[in-house]
């Protein structure tokens, strides 16, 4: 094709894949042999293209087990979907039971800490009171003065303490 | 879809039980859909595992599609969702040309004839893949049997009006680059 043929690449292309032709371009192709070579050309390419755009998906088929398998795989998940409820109830029960059994277990602590025998109760409470002999040699002079400190403007000697206005 | 399967859909959804119709349902699209799904991805394991989803996808979500009559369309933009979202991730890894060249060969006729067929539909597949994303989908959907302008729209959101005229762009571009 001429340079000054270029203009009609567009016209050209679209006269092959329409088949329709313009006026301008009949006239134009009616005195340029290399333009009317292009259309005959680009006729035939289009031809082939149609008969091969078909082929780029032929031969594409699914398996013959294609259908089994989405069934199978659509049971498997409807049979999680179906004992995901059950876990739920299972997971809820346990756990109530062991709260069960720990409140069991609590009271039951607490009954037997309160079931103390009188006699050892008794014998306890004996054992608290309990002062050893040797307890009187360790008491010193003044001890009982220092166990019972004096307040703010008391005595040591429980003198009574003379006010201003007293003297 | 035909209108038994339809039927089925309604009364399973109305039954509340899922199993039933689904069958039927898998039977009238499956070669659609699994065409869909391999007109993106270009290799048959790949396209039935993308099918397959899709369907699974269908059955879990059914309660969800209010009118079973679209379900032809729902499963149709599922599977091109998914073989787009399957193509992606192929391409982070590996070339797309691959995926072409391992492509399952289509029936062919005899010989010369044969391998000459061969060679140009492995340079109209690469010519395919160059082609701008919006003009390759419109084809490769136009490709697929059964899908008609107004389903290749529904498919891609856009009209009817819109896949004729991609299309047609698409094939201008394709006869100026296969010569």
């Amino acid at each position: 094709m001429k340079n000054a043929c270029e203009k009609w690449q567009h016209q050209l292309l679209e006269a092959a894949l329409t088949g329709a032709t313009a006026k301008d371009l009949e006239e134009h192709l009616r005195s340029c042999a290399k333009c009317s070579a292009e259309l005959d050309e680009l006729r035939a390419r289009n031809t082939r293209l149609d008969e091969l755009l078909p082929l780029v998906g032929q031969g594409a088929e699914p398996s013959a087990n294609f259908r089994a398998r989405v069934l199978a795989a659509a049971g498997a998940a409807n049979d999680r979907q179906r004992a995901r409820p059950w876990r739920v109830w299972t997971l809820a029960g346990a756990a109530a039971m062991v709260v069960v059994v720990l409140m069991i277990a609590v009271t039951l602590q607490r009954r037997t800490v309160r079931m103390i025998p009188g006699d050892e109760l008794a014998a306890a409470q004996k054992l608290a009171e309990w002062r050893a002999p040797s307890d009187g040699l360790l008491v010193t002079p003044g001890q009982e003065i220092l166990r019972t400190m004096p307040r703010l403007g008391e005595s040591y000697l429980n003198l009574t303490v003379k006010t201003d206005e007293e003297e | 879809m035909t209108g038994a399967c339809v039927s089925a859909l309604i009364a399973r959804a109305e039954a509340h039980n899922p199993e039933a119709g689904f069958g039927e349902c898998i039977a009238a699209n499956q070669r659609r859909v699994f065409q869909i799904a391999y007109s993106v991805l270009g290799n048959s394991a790949d396209a039935e595992d993308v099918a397959q989803e899709a369907f699974l996808r269908a059955y879990q979500k059914f309660a969800s599609l209010r009118e079973a009559e679209k379900f032809r369309a729902w499963v149709n933009r599922i599977v091109f969702r998914l073989a787009l979202n399957r193509l992606r991730g192929y391409r982070r890894r590996l070339a797309r040309d691959t995926a072409w060249h391992i492509a399952e060969t289509p029936v062919m006729v005899d010989g010369a004839k044969d391998a000459e067929q061969r060679v140009m539909l492995d340079r109209l597949r690469r010519e395919i893949e160059r082609l701008p994303e919006k003009l390759r989908n419109v084809l490769q959907l136009s490709l697929v049997e059964e899908m008609d302008a107004g389903d290749v729209g529904a498919v891609l959101g856009i009209p009817a009006g819109t896949v004729r005229s991609r299309l047609h762009t698409a094939r201008k571009l394709l006869l100026e680059v296969m010569k």
